[in-house]
């Protein structure tokens, strides 16, 4: 037994401390900085495209999507793949979004102009000029984050279940039901639209 | 309402998530996506996301990955720190408390000893010559208690003492 473990910090000092944690974290579950630049490239835009447009917040989704990137590198998990860590990252950011949300709401979705999420390039197709923001306003938080994980992000329900800890079961009734309102509110404001011009 | 999904909702899924709808899909299922309500909807929802995903993603404003790997190197080892400290903060005030209850013993046990003395130091100093012999406790004189009584209270001023600095010291740490 080296005698700095059987010493108070007082008298060991930083050579125990840093002795310390790796005992605590195995590294062989921590990503290095290479790998999680790498994972980071791909992950971090459309992470920050779920926040923003679920919590209606740019500024928020910032703020959320540092805090996801940094308790996943944090967290002592297995290396499965990416589509498991990326899975598992929109899991923490869920989970810290359900988080503010149970704190008072300082921001409306209506107050954050469409125009901020002006596409740069002009690929968008025909359907997508759609403007999503005044449809995803009138829906509860859940449907925006079930419709954008299934709908923009392409998870199967077993997926959605993963992320967001709701039941397997409930995901294609809720799902069905959200998409349902949605495509009524579009539908509308389409016609509307048209109406206009 | 039914929660059947039409059977060509896989092949209209298929398409979307390739970028392909409508301009790739065979005129059949066109058709058929204009008829049927699900499939309608699935498509209109599925381009409006995969849009919104494509102009949000492009706003994103990223920070450095070096700076959140840092970041998170530091928690790491903060929660190691405060992980190995927090038994060690047990133990110092369990310590403390040991030493109080000593103390607090040691002043209710030699309390009577000491009014005693209190009261010898009255009479000494109302009396015109005073002996300096006399301060000492007259039930501790001539015994080998007097030299443990000392002792112990020594012990326990420098234990006290010891403690007060560090714990002084380890605040401003």
């Amino acid at each position: 037994m080296p005698l700095e473990s059987i010493l108070p910090s007082l008298f060991a000092g930083e050579a125990f401390r840093a002795a310390a944690i790796p005992a605590e974290l195995p590294p062989d579950t921590l990503m290095g900085n290479e790998a999680f630049a790498a994972f980071y490239s791909r992950s971090a835009r459309p992470l920050w495209a779920y926040l923003a447009r679920v919590s209606a917040d740019p500024t928020l989704a910032d703020d959320l999507m540092q805090e996801s990137f940094v308790r996943f590198l944090c967290a002592a998990r297995p290396d499965d793949g990416e589509v498991a860590a990326r899975r598992y990252l929109f899991r923490i950011a869920t989970n810290l979004l359900r988080d503010h949300w149970r704190r008072p709401r300082q921001a409306s979705i209506e107050e954050i102009p469409e125009e901020f999420f002006a596409d740069v390039s002009s690929s968008a197709q025909s359907d997508s000029r759609v403007l999503l923001g005044p449809a995803l306003a009138q829906l509860t938080l859940r449907e925006r984050q079930l419709l954008w994980l299934a709908y923009a992000e392409g998870y199967s329900h077993r997926e959605i279940a993963e992320v967001t800890g709701l039941a397997s079961a409930s995901i294609c009734l809720l799902l069905f039901r959200a998409r349902r309102r949605i495509a009524a509110l579009l539908r509308d404001q389409n016609t509307k639209r048209g109406l206009a011009l | 309402m039914t929660l059947s999904p039409c059977p060509h909702e896989k092949e209209i899924a298929a398409l979307l998530a390739c970028g392909q709808w409508p301009h790739a899909a065979p005129a059949d299922l066109r058709t058929h996506a204009a008829a049927c309500r699900s499939c309608a909807e699935l498509a209109l929802v599925t381009s409006a996301f995969r849009a919104a995903r494509t102009r949000a993603a492009a706003a994103a404003p990223l920070v450095s990955p070096g700076i959140l790997w840092w970041r998170a190197q530091l928690r790491r080892r903060n929660a190691a720190i405060e992980r190995v400290t927090r038994p060690i903060l047990g133990a110092q005030i369990f310590a403390f408390l040991v030493c109080i209850a000593v103390a607090v013993g040691f002043a209710t046990s030699h309390a009577a000893q000491g009014l005693g003395w209190i009261e010898e130091l009255r009479q000494t100093a109302r009396s015109p010559s005073t002996d300096l012999a006399r301060l000492w406790p007259s039930s501790l004189a001539g015994s080998g208690s007097a030299l443990w009584v000392l002792v112990s209270v020594l012990a326990t001023v420098a234990l006290l003492g010891g403690m007060a600095v560090y714990l002084a010291s380890s605040e401003e740490r």
